[in-house]
């Protein structure tokens, strides 16, 4: 990905975080988080691995921000997001979080010459190494299906 | 574009993303921070897995998505709940205790 | 022996013990006080029993066994002693309680039944403590028989205790003489600390064999001394004595005139063995004595209450006795003692005669009574012969004793005071006699004579109080040759007559000058009294020691109220300011546990914080 692309993207995407936080109407707040769900399947592209770029996009963008929306229309509220709470407080522990993680992780080597791994390649790690992983994830999965459900339902008890 | 780069934007995420977590009066609003807090680590594995030359943080990533589906699921049934029964969207009423 | 010891004390503490558990009886009245004065008569029989078989064998006896054995300290034992001191202390204390209370029954004959027998039963008590008290043979057990005695004499001050006058003055005598009391008992613990024992024949024998000595004899002896000085009514804890007169009048016979207030004295006898050695306690208690009794004998010149007169007078006496002792002479203050029990108790009664005939103690009130209570007069007039130290009374012959041991031993101005004392002595009982049976105003009220339950009490003690003085000096001095630790006495009369006449010439001075104040009207007493105007203002007011009392106890209880102040808003206030401020400071505190999941992800980005911190020291390090 050339110099140009990747700052270009950056800055869209640090763009979209900030509408993400800041936005007054949570529907616009939904959207900019889409924005930049894509714009991070965007890099993923960029780095040859797409297949994470298109679950990254199928199921994030696709997935999450649908039913977000779909709370959004159900609930009451959506358009007053309201003034932030602890405004300054929040801003100097989020710039020190970020500095502390700066300060930290910026030493890491530069890209290795092996190239990002293909879909065969995953796939396979998937199936052989983290099987177990695989499994234990889509129990996960039934789990937070059922007890989604059953959230849902508890709210229908006389 | 390196991956210290890339690990620097997402560390920029994720505090963004904490901001939002600490000052957001709506909980989807929290919600939405939160799934930027995510996405940001999400973003920082590949950046690692990129620099180290290993498939497992790819992986990694690919799991964090999984997780994260189920995760929302969740949290936006909760924030059903909260809206239905406790009749608020703000996190601050959800408190039990004494003023 | 040892048994008639017993039943000398099993009789009175048996009357006291049933009187006290057995209510119905006591409430009775009569026969309560039948039964007191059997105990009380046994007790006489069982003196005489032991003093006949002492006498056998005239050497000190102790009969004790373990009371409470100590592990690194030898133990302390309680018991009997029995030596010349104790059976003629023991003869005296027992008869002269008999007769009181045969009195008594004549004295009391208007108080309610229930209440003549609680007399009966204080009185059977006090006589047990008494008797106890004398024959005690360690100074720990005196102790205890002391204080007994002392609640004994509370309990009888205030035996009319619905009277607030009485109320106070038992108060009165009992914290005062708690105040030595105290000094006693520091006084036991020093002795004890340096002799390793309390019996009487141990601490003498420390002394003597120089275990006890020194700083530790010194403060032991006057702490023995401070008891004495409140039990003896010595200056300035002589306060307490003339308030004790709100006591019905037998009391005042026989425990603040012939037995209680003397057992200072006689617990200083007891120990002359140890004073002996301490020559400056000694004459401190030479200067306190005869301080005593000369102030004593001037508060008498003044008052008007035939009862405070004969209680100054004791005042002054025991003071005269205390001095004797502080110069070194156990018998002649002994030999005092004996004879004022006599003298000073037949006084006692016939002014409890003429109190009983006219409802007053006011002497003024009195007059002429020579005709028609003759024989109280004659009892009084015996009576007052035997204080004033005429001759050939009981009084003479011990206050001779005292009188000439004072001079020969070196101290002249103590005789001079002592002399001078005798004179005061002198006119205020012929002032108090004139007054009261002579003179011209008749009594206010109708005077007739007592009856015999009264009469025939003082009977006996006037004879002790016209021969005790001739046919006693002997025996006694026989009797406490053979007591622990005291030498061997000789029967005086050795010093000469220079002692006696000037002994004789100040009482008959004073008789001469109460005559013709009182009786002829030669000179105006009140003028006299008026032209020493600060003088008989300070005597009146009992030279302010009363006050300074009152003021010391006020003063304590204002250092009292400014403490319990203290403790209550500067101690509590402390404790209780650490408890606002612990409260405070919870408020506080409870805004960072509000339950909101916001606050506490900052304290989630903190611990992260902290961690990255630790993390990049231990990767630098």
């Amino acid at each position: 990905m050339s110099d140009l692309a990747f700052w270009a993207g950056a800055v869209l995407l640090v763009a979209c975080a900030l509408a993400v936080v800041t936005a007054r109407s949570l529907y616009r707040a939904a959207y900019a988080l889409s924005g930049a769900l894509v714009l991070t399947a965007a890099f993923y592209a960029g780095l040859g691995s797409a297949l994470l770029a298109s679950v990254q996009v199928l199921l994030y963008t696709g997935g999450v921000l649908t039913l977000v929306v779909y709370a959004l229309v159900v609930s009451r509220g959506a358009n007053e997001g309201g003034p932030a709470r602890r405004p300054f407080a929040a801003a100097s522990t989020a710039a020190l979080v970020f500095g502390a993680l700066a300060s930290f992780g910026r030493s890491v080597p530069a890209a290795s010459p092996a190239p990002p791994p293909g879909g065969r390649e995953l796939g396979l790690l998937l199936f052989q190494r983290y099987l177990v992983p695989f499994e234990l994830l889509s129990v996960l999965l039934l789990a937070a299906l059922v007890g989604a459900l059953m959230v849902a339902r508890l709210e229908r008890a006389p | 574009m390196t991956p210290s780069r890339l690990l620097v934007l997402s560390f920029l995420l994720f505090s963004i993303g904490f901001y939002g977590v600490l000052a957001r009066r709506h909980l989807v609003g929290l919600l939405l921070s939160l799934e930027l807090m995510f996405n940001a680590g999400n973003l920082a594995a590949v950046a690692a897995a990129w620099s180290y030359g290993r498939a497992s943080g790819f992986l990694l990533a690919l799991f964090g998505i999984a997780v994260t589906v189920a995760e929302v699921a969740l949290g936006l049934a909760l924030f059903l709940l909260a809206d239905r029964v406790r009749r608020t969207t703000t996190p601050d009423d959800l408190s039990l205790l004494r003023r | 022996m040892f048994t008639w010891a017993c039943i000398l004390l099993g009789g009175p503490l048996a009357a006291f013990a049933v009187l006290a558990a057995a209510a119905p009886l006591r409430r009775t009245g009569r026969p309560a006080a039948l039964l007191s004065i059997a105990g009380m008569g046994t007790a006489c029989v069982a003196a005489v029993g032991l003093a006949v078989t002492w006498s056998a064998r005239p050497e000190p006896a102790v009969a004790d066994v373990v009371w409470a054995a100590t592990s690194r300290m030898p133990a302390i034992r309680f018991g009997l002693l029995v030596d010349g001191l104790a059976v003629c202390m023991a003869l005296v204390v027992s008869l002269v309680a008999l007769l009181v209370q045969v009195y008594s029954l004549g004295y009391l004959h208007d108080e309610p039944k229930p209440s003549l027998g609680r007399y009966y039963a204080w009185q059977s008590l006090f006589a047990f403590s008494m008797l106890g008290l004398v024959l005690a043979s360690s100074v720990l057990q005196t102790y205890v028989f002391w204080e007994l005695v002392g609640l004994c004499s509370f309990l009888l001050i205030g035996f009319w205790y619905r009277r607030k006058e009485a109320a106070r003055a038992a108060l009165k005598a009992f914290w005062t003489t708690r105040l030595g009391d105290v000094g006693f008992a520091l006084g036991i613990v020093v002795l004890w600390g340096s002799a390793r024992t309390l019996s009487w024949d141990g601490l003498f024998s420390a002394a003597a064999g120089g275990r006890l000595g020194g700083m530790a004899l010194g403060l032991g002896v006057t702490g023995l001394f401070l008891g004495a000085m409140g039990k003896s009514a010595q200056f300035p804890l002589h306060i307490w004595l003339p308030d004790a007169m709100e006591g019905p009048t037998p009391v005042s016979a026989l425990i603040h005139a012939a037995t209680m207030v003397a057992a200072g004295v006689f617990l200083m006898v007891r120990s002359a063995p140890l004073l002996v050695r301490v020559p400056d306690l000694s004459a401190a208690v030479l200067a306190i004595g005869c301080l005593t009794a000369v102030l004593g004998a001037s508060m008498a010149l003044t008052e008007r209450d035939v009862k405070r007169i004969l209680a100054f007078s004791t005042v002054s006496q025991l003071g005269m006795m205390m001095a004797a002792v502080g110069a070194g002479a156990p018998l002649a203050a002994f030999f005092h003692l004996v004879t004022h029990a006599a003298f000073k108790a037949l006084l006692f009664l016939a002014a409890g005669s003429l109190i009983h005939a006219l409802g007053t103690n006011d002497i003024f009130a009195m007059g002429r009574l020579w005709r028609p209570m003759r024989v109280t007069a004659v009892y009084f007039l015996l009576g007052g012969l035997a204080l004033a130290g005429v001759f050939p009374f009981a009084g003479f012959f011990s206050k001779d004793a005292v009188l000439a041991e004072v001079l020969h031993r070196g101290h002249p101005v103590a005789f001079a005071v002592l002399l001078a004392t005798a004179a005061l002595t002198a006119f205020y009982m012929t002032r108090a006699f004139v007054v009261v049976f002579l003179g011209t105003k008749k009594a206010e009220a109708h005077a007739h004579e007592s009856g015999a339950l009264l009469l025939a009490p003082m009977g006996v003690l006037a004879l002790g109080a016209v021969v005790g003085g001739a046919l006693l000096e002997g025996p006694i001095a026989r009797a406490l040759s053979g007591s622990l630790g005291l030498a061997p006495f000789s029967e005086g009369g050795e010093h000469g007559l220079i002692v006696p006449l000037l002994a004789t010439a100040a009482a008959l001075g004073g008789i001469l000058v109460g005559w013709l104040g009182y009786g002829s009207r030669a000179f105006d007493p009140g003028r006299v009294a008026a032209a020493a105007g600060p003088l008989t203002r300070a005597i009146t007011r009992r030279f302010y020691v009363d006050d300074v009392a009152v003021a010391a106890y006020r003063g304590w209880l204002a250092l009292a109220a400014a403490v319990g102040w203290v403790d209550r808003y500067v101690v509590d206030g402390v404790v209780n300011g650490a408890t606002v401020a612990g409260e405070a400071m919870a408020q506080r505190l409870r805004v960072l546990q509000n339950g909101k999941i916001q606050d506490a992800l900052y304290a989630v980005g903190l611990g992260f914080l902290l961690l990255v911190l630790l993390a990049l020291r231990g990767l630098r390090g």
